[in-house]
C-alpha cells in the first residue's frame, strides 16, 4: 500500500468528478460468485461457511461487490459512485499478494453510454495526475467489435457463439481456432451409429427428461449439429480473418481507417466511426494511446470498451489502472433486466 | 530409539490393498498385526523399527503431506486430487503395474447430441442462459474436475460432492453429468452413462510414495530400494 497521502489524493480526483462515496461489504455470499463465473473462480476466493450452512467469501474485488449492492438495494436511476478498499484474492504466484487495495469508480445504470465511457477515462486519468511516472501506454479495445466480426463470418451459429464466449481465454480461444480450422468436433463415424438412435428415440415421448433434458432437445441439437455444412477450407479462411483482426494494433487515432481497411479487405459488411472510440488523441499527457484489437480479454464480464494504463516507474513497467464496460455482469448476478454499467479500478499496489 | 521408527501407511481395504500386500510377501517380509486382520496396526517381523497403519488411501496421501507417514501406498489419481500444499511434499518413489483406472467425463448415453467436451462445454451454456441452472457435475474428486473443465472450454457448471454410487446421480436428479474412476468402463455403461470421447482427466496407477521430510532417512532410503525391485 503506497502513502495514505496518495489514495486520499486519488480519492478526491474521483470526488472533484462528480462521483459519490460508497461503502461496500466485506464480506459477500460465495455462491453469488460462482454464479457469475462458474465453478473454477472458487479457486480464487477465500470462503468460509457461516452457522446457517450459508457459503460466504471475502470481495474478491470490489466491482462485484457494488454491483451486488445496486442489485440487492434494488436501484433503478443513474449512479455516479466510487469506493476503496482491499479485495483479497488467492494466486498461483508466490509473488503476487492477497490483498489488493483498489480504488473504483464506476457509472451505473446510465444510458448515455458513449459519454459514460469517455467519463469513466477521464476520471482515470486524472487520478493518474496524483502519481509519479516518466511514460505510459493507454490502451483501449472493444469486445463488441470482435463480436460484431463473428456475427458477420460464414460459420455456423454454434461456432459463432463458441468464439464469443471464448474471446477472453486466450489460450482456449487459439485451441478452438485450431479446431474450427479441422473441423474436428464432428466425428461422421460416430453421427452414423447416432442416427440409428436418433430415429428410434423420435418416436419416444419428446417431453420425457434425461438428466436434466428432453429428447426434443437432444435430438434438435443433434439434428442442427450434424447438419453444419461446412468443409475445412471454409474454417481456415475464417480462422486466418480472426488471427488477422486480433493482431490490429495501431495508434488510436487511425484505429478506425485500419479496421475498416481490414473489413473491406475481407468483404466483412462493417464500417467503425472514429467517433466510436472514447478518445482521438495518440498522446494525453505522458501517455501514448493505441488501439489493440485483441485486448479486453483478460475478464469474462466486459461486454464493450475496455482500456487499461500501464506506466513506467522507477524504470520498471506497471498495470496501474483497468477499466471496461460490463453491461450484463448485474443482470448475470441476478437482475431481470440488462443494467449498463462502466467503470474502473486503480491498483495501489502497482 | 522412537526416532528411528519409521511408518508407513498401507490402504485398509480393497484391492489396492491386497495388490500392496502381496509385494511385501514377495519380499519375504510378513506383515503381522497383534489382534488380527482387522487390527489396524501393524508391524513387519524382519523390520523390527517399522510400524504399519493401515489407513483409507486418501488418508494416506494427507498423512504424507503432514509427515506423520515416512512411506505409503496409494493411488496417483489421490495424490493428484490432494491440495497443492499436500503435493509439494510428496515424492512419488515407485509407479506399479497395478491399481490401473482412469478418471474420465461421463454423461447420460441418451445424450447422442454430446460427443465430445467441446459440446458439453455448449450444453453447459445452454443451462446456464435458456434454464438459468448450472449444468451439475457430481464427482468425488472436485479438484481434477474443476481444472479439466476449465482448461478444456467448460466454465460454466457446479460441482456436487459425492461419496459413492456417483454413477447414479444423473438419473435421481442430484446432478445431470458426472466423474469418476473407472477401469473397465463396465459399471458406466451398465448405468447408462457414457465416457465422453475425449474425456480422459488423468490415468491413474498404485504408488509408493514417501514423505519429502523422510526422503534422507536411511531406513526409509532402504525400504524404498527393497520394495522397488518387484
Amino acid at each position: 500500500m503506497k502513502s495514505k497521502n496518495l489514495s486520499e489524493n486519488i480519492l478526491r480526483s474521483v470526488k472533484s468528478k462528480g462521483f459519490k462515496y460508497i461503502d461496500l461489504p466485506s464480506v459477500i455470499e460465495a455462491n453469488h460468485i460462482v454464479q457469475r463465473s462458474g465453478e473454477n473462480f472458487r479457486k480464487f476466493i477465500f470462503s468460509f461457511i457461516d452457522q446457517n450452512g450459508s457459503e460466504l467469501c471475502l470481495r474478491p474485488d470490489l466491482t462485484i461487490a457494488s454491483c451486488l449492492r445496486y442489485l440487492e438495494n434494488n436501484l433503478k436511476r443513474k449512479e455516479k459512485i466510487y469506493y476503496s478498499g482491499q479485495a483479497y484474492r488467492k494466486s498461483q504466484n508466490k509473488k503476487d499478494s492477497i490483498i489488493r487495495d483498489q480504488v473504483g469508480f464506476e457509472i451505473i445504470g446510465s444510458k448515455d453510454e458513449k459519454n459514460d465511457d469517455k467519463e469513466i477515462i477521464n476520471t482515470s486519468l486524472k487520478s493518474l495526475q496524483n502519481i509519479k511516472y516518466s511514460s505510459g501506454i493507454l490502451t483501449i479495445g472493444n469486445v463488441e467489435i470482435f463480436n460484431l466480426l463473428i456475427s458477420k463470418l460464414d460459420i455456423p451459429n454454434r461456432w459463432r457463439l463458441r468464439l464469443s464466449r471464448h474471446f477472453w481465454r486466450e489460450k482456449y480461444f487459439n485451441d478452438l481456432l485450431k479446431r474450427l480450422e479441422t473441423n474436428s468436433d464432428v466425428d461422421p463415424t460416430i453421427v452414423e451409429i447416432d442416427k440409428k438412435r436418433y430415429f428410434k428415440m423420435l418416436k419416444e415421448d419428446l417431453s420425457k427428461v434425461i438428466a436434466g433434458r428432453s429428447i426434443n432437445e437432444i435430438l434438435k441439437r443433434f439434428d442442427n449439429k450434424i447438419r453444419d455444412p461446412r468443409g475445412t477450407r471454409k474454417g481456415e479462411n475464417v480462422s486466418k480473418i480472426i488471427k488477422e483482426f486480433l493482431k490490429i494494433k495501431c495508434p488510436i487515432n487511425k484505429a478506425a481507417s485500419k479496421l475498416n481497411k481490414f473489413f473491406k479487405k475481407n468483404k466483412i459488411n462493417l464500417i467503425v466511426d472514429q467517433k466510436y472510440f472514447p478518445i482521438s488523441e495518440n498522446k494525453i499527457s505522458k501517455l501514448n494511446v493505441v488501439f489493440s484489437a485483441s485486448f479486453g480479454r483478460q475478464l469474462e464480464y466486459y461486454t464493450g470498451m475496455v482500456f487499461k494504463i500501464d506506466i513506467k516507474s522507477k524504470s520498471k513497467n506497471r498495470n496501474i489502472i483497468n477499466g471496461g464496460r460490463y453491461d450484463k455482469l448485474i443482470s448475470d448476478l441476478g437482475s431481470k433486466n440488462q443494467v449498463a454499467a462502466v467503470g474502473a479500478a486503480l491498483n495501489l499496489n502497482y | 530409539m522412537k526416532k528411528n521408527i519409521i511408518n508407513i501407511g498401507i490402504p485398509s481395504k480393497g484391492r489396492l490393498r491386497k495388490d500392496i500386500l502381496k509385494i511385501f510377501k514377495k519380499n519375504k517380509l510378513n506383515l503381522v498385526s497383534e489382534r488380527g486382520e482387522r487390527d489396524l496396526l501393524g508391524s513387519i517381523k524382519q523390520l523390527k523399527n517399522i510400524k504399519v497403519l493401515y489407513l483409507h488411501a486418501r488418508e494416506i496421501v494427507e498423512r504424507l503431506g503432514d509427515g506423520s507417514l515416512d512411506l505409503g501406498f496409494s493411488g496417483y489419481d489421490l495424490l493428484k486430487e490432494s491440495e497443492v500444499n499436500i503435493q509439494n511434499k510428496i515424492n512419488v518413489s515407485k509407479r506399479y503395474d497395478f491399481g490401473k483406472a482412469t478418471l474420465v467425463i461421463a454423461i447420460p448415453d441418451p445424450w447422442i447430441d454430446v460427443q465430445t467436451v467441446a459440446d458439453l462445454e455448449e450444453i453447459a451454456f445452454e443451462f446456464k442462459d435458456k434454464k438459468k441452472k448450472r449444468l451439475r457435475v457430481a464427482t468425488k474428486y472436485p479438484n481434477l474436475t474443476r481444472e479439466f473443465l476449465f482448461a478444456k472450454g467448460v466454465t460454466q457448471f457446479r460441482l456436487v460432492s459425492s461419496l459413492g454410487a456417483t454413477e447414479a446421480y444423473p438419473f435421481t436428479g442430484s446432478s445431470e453429468i458426472i466423474t469418476d474412476i473407472t477401469s473397465t468402463g463396465e459399471t458406466l455403461k451398465a448405468n447408462n452413462l457414457r465416457i465422453l470421447k475425449d474425456g480422459k482427466i488423468l490415468e491413474s496407477l498404485a504408488c509408493m510414495m514417501t514423505s519429502k521430510s523422510s526422503v534422507k532417512k536411511r531406513e526409509v532410503k532402504k525400504l524404498i530400494k527393497l520394495l522397488s525391485e518387484n
